[in-house]
């Protein structure tokens, strides 16, 4: 019973075409490994965390105490708009992508995903699509519609020109998400080790494999309602024009087809990162891991068909209203499963409660919170008082705060160290953990108070008498706790990178094939492919008799992709076409259709 | 961890007790504060009765399932930690159909049982208001930012304020001029969208008397946290009944004395060019089946309103001065011009319109 | 162990063509199916088009439900029974079907490694998608003579925009079609990946094709039976 995994007689692979890493600029412009768009993904996802914060920061300043005037008007909704759309977009997104990138080839014994190029052109059509909407900052100003950007306050006559970068950057990041939607789907599917059947592919794997589906079948409602908008705002058609009929449900429909299977697409990675934590810490194997998979599987489908409880107050009519408050406290019962499975891993463990540790078992509680107080809401005869109100902010930040980023952080403790090499800090991370989360609860948890108080949401100031002055200052305060909190964690990766302990490949005794091979990977992944006996394979390898994973004599024969240029240049000709339509400049807007054209003739032609 | 510092440990210890203490007392602190005007579950309208219900009755399903879940919790991160030196591994448990079972079942029979009344409230919220009782209808129009209000039965129009009688049917036909509003004053019930190009319904018996404010609800621009509204509920009869605000609002503007300071504030008004948004009956009335001008509120009784420019300010002659002199100042965005008027005039048109109750 | 080895072995089994089949567009990422399983006995390429196509159901449905959300709400303008011209459309809708067989014909020269056929039966096809955008075209300016423009109404947003996209979906088809025509000519496609290639090509050509006949059913034929 070794408890340290060895391979020690593996030979690395042959290669046909020797592709050594390096770490120059235009390495990483043009990689198409896996990894390092992994690690792209994540500094961005990193940096739109800090922007998303900072901006959360500055509009809690304006709102802690009564009657202030730091940011008032469209300065405060232009900043909540876009804390919003970078939290979910740029920053939690992005942070999923990066596990995703890094580690779904490795969980399930892949050399990288199934079209590297295209893997790397999602990259780049996401990050210039945060630049593009960032930079309305600079050219015009912050949109200010909200994240829902309900029509017509979008439109010509009511919304400004920030507008126009927003729809051009979701529209970047719609392309982005669809392609990598299916990427990643064919990965999942087709890329895995041999032995590997659907039941012993990593929880984790699989709730990126049912994102996927959702990002690939969500996108493209909200892509149509964003060509309906820039249509309305750049040619003169009439989508959302009362004055000639139009209706502004349509926007809410196909906003909410997407909005709501997202929100699962933000939470499910977290509950699959906490599926693999809590074993591993716990020394026990999940409990129920295939109820697992399927709740998880569930909730995807039923995802697609609740998105009206968004619309209680619309006017959709009782019988709509009755449908969609079934199915939405339908989905309780899968989550439902998920949490008592959670749970049953926990009773008879042997728990090591490190950081990763504590952020995972925090997940049950907060997301429990939060995905109560959203059957409270599944209720319209309630929701008709809580919709738009401060209750709904804090339904929603605790299952994407307390949840989704609780999650993320788990995993950021859990997985970097396969990534630097280095374990992070442990009483920086503790600390991290202890101050972020009081912080959180200070913030979101008098907010249920201030709903039930008539407080709405988006209002950049209220009056004085209204008796909401108490619970805004302590979340007000909350954000400082956690922004201090980031900060620190921040600081734990930059320096734990260089001076932390070394890892080596399995520092938590883990299940799975990616903790095999050394931290940090090798190019090439696995010196071998490995065989998959069981759903814990490394687990089994080291403490169960008879389910080794074999070394194999002979070499393998490998080649890997090189380095392109391809995927960044075709991607800045979509950003170019954006930019012509944004700017009504169409010429750009031509050039760039044309380039993708021959970008993707010399694309295809490329050697490999 | 090499370079970590050993007294960051200890702090590191001792923090979360303190700052666990810090949550408590913050949160004693938020229980025992301020008063709640407009608190939901206060209400003071069938409607909120039904969500107050609602509300009690999810919150007791919801606290018990939350006080199993952190029960079962709490107990298994205090108990099974794995103790210094024991390397024995603990018990590889994958699963168990009974409870796999027990954990789907139960909670499926828990969202029938809630969502079996939830149905049943939101077709009682949908019934019409019974036509053989009196019904006050009203058509509120969202417009940025502030309430146009119409009773065309009693041909008023009058903006911000809403006045309707105690125990008797409200109907209100809500629609919108621009974008989406929502008008809800919390201890009344909930809210409705307004949309542009759309009409909803939303009715209500108000039972107790008195004025209860509230607020645009649905993001809606520039100034939509100062989107106010209020809500007064008359007494069926008495001195300060419905009846006696409904004929107060039927009679013309007040004439003011030949000479007075209101006098020069009318011609002010009627001079600078108000009258292009607003109306004053008898003084710059609507164009023949106009309902009312485009885009500012009717002030024909504007003085007798408690509050100005949607709930934003108190209403006194002051207050109405600094409005009329820099809209923008007070609410950002706000659609009425600045007219550039000079202080004496401003002070003057204040003066007039406060007059007119 | 012995089961174990059964199972693993399970993953290997590939059907005839899947193994040298995996690559294509984004072509050959060298000896990746050494762990690509065909746990699903499609190539990655094949999977990952049905994958796309799913998503474009998804798409154009939106763009189909927002014609039928709007459907007889128009305020004034042009109707649809005021300017559609059914005979010319049915010629255009007839072209685009029988460019469905040359294009299953190219698939079928292409798996039989006829590549000047399949050339000739590509080239086939990408015409008669380029005669049907012309035939949109046309089309398009004779509505917009008639006073139907995209602001003129609902029904004038709401049929441009989504006949609009159907047009542009089938001309990123022949700008495809001419592309791997093209590379073949030149040989620059592996002669082993070509069949693949022209099979996923076909499988896209053939969904722009069915969307056609959805939006023509359903918007041209519709307004005549009312
Ligand atoms: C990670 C993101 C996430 C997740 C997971 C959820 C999960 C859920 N959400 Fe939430 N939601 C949001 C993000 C999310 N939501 C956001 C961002 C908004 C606002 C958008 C905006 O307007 O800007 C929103 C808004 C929102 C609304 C609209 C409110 C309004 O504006 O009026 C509603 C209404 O039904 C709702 C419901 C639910 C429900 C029922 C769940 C369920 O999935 C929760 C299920 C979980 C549990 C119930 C807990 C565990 C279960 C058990 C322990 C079993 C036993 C329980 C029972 C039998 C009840 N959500
Ligand atoms: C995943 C998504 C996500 C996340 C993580 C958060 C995180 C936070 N959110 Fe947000 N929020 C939303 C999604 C999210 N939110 C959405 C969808 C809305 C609705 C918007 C709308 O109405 O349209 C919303 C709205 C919203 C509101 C309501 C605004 C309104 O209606 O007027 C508030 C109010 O307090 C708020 C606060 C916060 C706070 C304090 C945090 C904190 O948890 C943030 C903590 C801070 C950090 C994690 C970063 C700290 C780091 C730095 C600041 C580094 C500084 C920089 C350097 C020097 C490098 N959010
Ligand atoms: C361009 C149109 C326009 C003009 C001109 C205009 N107003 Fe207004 N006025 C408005 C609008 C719109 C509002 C409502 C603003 C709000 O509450 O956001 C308003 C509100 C008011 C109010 C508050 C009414 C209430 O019930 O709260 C007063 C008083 C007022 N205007 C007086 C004047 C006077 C006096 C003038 C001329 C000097 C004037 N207005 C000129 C559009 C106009
Ligand atoms: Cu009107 Cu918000
Ligand atoms: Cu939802």
């Amino acid at each position: 019973m070794a408890s340290i995994a060895d391979f020690a007689g593996a030979q690395p692979p042959v290669y046909h075409q020797e592709r050594e890493s390096k770490y120059g600029l235009s390495d990483w412009l043009t990689t198409v490994d896996h990894k390092k768009i992994g690690i792209l993904y994540g500094i961005s996802g990193l940096a739109g965390l800090a922007v998303g914060g900072l901006e959360a920061l500055l509009f809690r300043i304006q709102l802690a105490q009564p009657d202030q005037h730091i940011f008032v008007g469209d300065q405060f909704n232009g900043l909540v708009t876009m804390h919003a759309t970078t939290m979910v977009f740029m920053a939690v997104m992005p942070l999923i992508a990066a596990i995703s990138n890094y580690f779904v080839p490795l969980m399930i014994g892949a050399r990288d995903v199934a079209f590297p190029r295209l893997n790397a052109f999602s990259y780049w059509t996401f990050l210039f699509g945060v630049l593009l909407m960032h930079s309305s900052l600079i050219f015009a100003e912050f949109p200010a519609a909200g994240w829902t950007g309900y029509a017509p306050l979008t439109t010509k006559p009511y919304g400004a020109g920030g507008i126009d970068f927003w729809w051009a950057g979701l529209a970047m990041l719609a392309i982005s998400s669809m392609i990598a939607g299916v990427n990643f789907v064919v990965t999942i599917l087709n890329m895995r080790a041999p032995g590997m059947t659907l039941m012993r592919v990593p929880v984790l794997a699989w709730m990126i494999l049912v994102v996927q589906f959702l990002l690939a079948f969500s996108f493209p409602p909200v892509t149509v309602g964003l060509i309906l908008l820039a249509f309305d705002r750049t040619f003169g058609s009439v989508f959302y024009e009362t004055s000639m009929g139009g209706d502004p449900h349509l926007w809410q429909h196909l906003f909410w087809l997407f909005g709501h299977p997202e929100v699962y697409v933000l939470i499910l990675p977290s509950m699959g990162i906490v599926s693999e934590v809590l074993p591993v810490f716990s020394r026990k194997p999940l409990f129920g891991h295939h109820a697992v998979i399927f709740s998880g599987i569930f909730i995807g489908f039923v995802g697609f068909g609740v998105w009206g409880h968004h619309m209680f107050t619309s006017g959709m009519g009782p019988i709509a209203d009755a449908a969609f408050a079934v199915t939405t406290a339908i989905i309780a019962v899968p989550t439902g499963v998920k949490i008592f499975n959670w749970l049953g891993t926990l009773v008879h463990a042997k728990m090591r409660l490190t950081t990763a540790m504590l952020f995972a078992v925090t997940f049950i509680p907060q997301f429990t919170i939060g995905g109560l107080s959203g059957v409270m809401h599944a209720s319209p005869p309630l929701d008709l008082q809580q919709h738009d109100s401060y209750f709904v902010v804090a339904h929603f930040h605790y299952v994407l705060v307390g949840g989704a980023l609780t999650g993320l952080f788990a995993g950021a403790y859990f997985y970097l160290p396969k990534i630097t090499g280095r374990l992070l800090d442990e009483t920086l991370g503790k600390i991290h953990f202890w101050m972020f989360i009081i912080g959180f609860n200070l913030t979101f948890f008098p907010m249920h108070l201030l709903g039930n108080n008539g407080m709405p949401r988006r209002i950049f100031t209220y009056p004085a008498d209204a008796g909401w002055n108490t619970e805004n200052m302590i979340g007000t305060i909350g954000v400082v706790f956690q922004v201090v909190s980031v900060l620190i964690f921040f600081y734990n990766m930059m320096v734990s990178s260089k001076k932390g302990a070394v890892a080596g490949s399995d520092p938590w005794d883990a299940n799975t094939l990616e903790w095999m091979i050394p931290s940090p990977p090798p190019v090439h992944n696995f010196d071998f492919t490995p065989v998959v006996l069981s759903e814990r394979p490394l687990w089994d390898h080291k403490y169960t008799p008879g389910f080794e994973i074999t070394v194999p004599a002979q070499r393998e024969e490998i080649h890997m992709p090189s380095y392109s240029w391809r995927p960044i240049i075709v991607s800045g000709f979509v950003l170019l076409v954006l930019i012509g339509l944004l700017s009504h400049i169409w010429a750009l807007s031509v050039v760039g259709g044309v380039g993708i054209v021959v970008g993707v003739y010399f694309w295809v032609s490329e050697p490999v | 961890m090499t370079w970590s510092l050993p007294h960051f440990r200890r702090a590191v210890a001792r923090a979360p007790g303190r700052l666990l203490a810090l949550v408590a007392l913050a949160l004693l602190a938020i229980a025992c504060n301020e008063a709640h005007p407009r608190n939901t579950l206060q209400p003071i309208a069938d409607t909120g009765d039904i969500s107050a219900w609602f509300y009690h009755m999810l919150l007791w399903v919801d606290v018990v399932i939350l006080v199993l879940v952190m029960g079962v919790w709490t107990f298994a991160v205090l108990k099974y930690r794995q103790r210094p030196g024991d390397t024995e591994l603990p018990p590889q448990d994958f699963g168990n159909h009974k409870l796999e079972l027990i954990w789907t079942v139960l909670p499926t029979i828990i969202v029938i049982a809630i969502t079996v009344p939830t149905v049943g409230g939101i077709f009682k919220l949908a019934e019409r208001p019974d036509p053989n009782q009196k019904i006050i209808v009203v058509e509120i129009t969202g417009k940025q930012w502030w309430w146009e209000f119409d009773y065309i039965k009693e041909g008023i129009n009058t903006a911000n304020e809403l006045h309707v009688e105690a125990g008797t049917q409200v109907l209100l036909h809500m629609t919108s001029a621009d974008v989406i509003h929502a008008w809800w004053v919390p201890r009344l019930g909930g809210k409705r969208d307004a949309t542009p190009g759309r009409r909803q319904d939303m009715h209500f018996i108000a039972r107790e008397v008195g004025t209860f404010d509230g607020q645009c609800a649905e993001l809606c621009g520039a100034s939509h946290a100062l989107m106010g509204t209020r809500i007064i509920v008359h007494p069926p009869a008495g001195e300060d009944s419905y009846q006696h605000w409904v004929e107060e609002q039927q009679e013309k503007a007040k004439e003011p004395a030949a000479g007075s300071p209101e006098e020069k504030g009318r011609k002010v008004f009627l001079e600078k060019g108000c009258v292009a948004c607003h109306s004053i009956a008898g003084v710059a009335e609507l164009a023949p089946g106009a309902r009312s001008r485009t885009s500012g509120p009717n002030l024909t009784h504007v003085g007798g309103r408690t509050r100005i420019a949607a709930n934003t300010l108190e209403n006194n002659v002051d207050n109405l001065a600094k409005w009329i002199k820099n809209p923008q100042s007070i609410k950002p965005g706000a659609l009425m011009t600045n007219l550039g008027l000079t202080d004496e005039d401003a002070k003057a048109v204040a003066t007039y319109l406060f007059s007119l109750k | 162990m012995s089961e174990a080895v059964a199972i693993a072995h399970d993953g290997h089994s590939h059907d005839g063509h899947g193994h040298d089949a995996g690559h294509g567009h984004d072509a050959g990422h060298g000896h990746h199916q050494l762990t690509e399983n065909n746990f699903l006995g499609l190539p990655n390429i094949k999977l990952a088009m049905w994958a796309f196509l799913g998503s474009e159901c998804m798409f154009f449905g939106s763009l189909i439900g927002t014609y039928f959300f709007y459907r007889e709400m128009s305020l004034g303008g042009p109707m649809p029974e005021d300017i559609f011209d059914v005979n010319i459309t049915s010629i255009s809708t007839f072209l685009l079907l029988m460019s469905s067989v040359t294009m299953a014909l190219a698939v079928d020269n292409a798996r039989q490694r006829n590549f000047g056929k399949m050339r000739a039966f590509i080239l086939a096809t990408a015409a008669q998608g380029a005669a049907f955008v012309g035939f949109q075209i046309y089309e398009f300016s004779h509505f917009v003579a008639h006073g139907l423009k995209l602001s003129t109404s609902l029904f004038g947003s709401t049929f441009y925009t989504m006949t609009g996209f159907h047009g542009a979906h089938v001309s990123v088809g022949v700008i495809w079609l001419v592309m791997v025509a093209l590379l073949a000519t030149q040989g620059k496609l592996n002669k082993d990946k070509i069949a693949i290639n022209v099979e996923v090509m076909g499988l896209y050509w053939h969904f722009v094709d069915i969307v056609w006949i959805i939006i023509f059913t359903f918007v041209y034929l519709l307004e005549f039976t009312r």
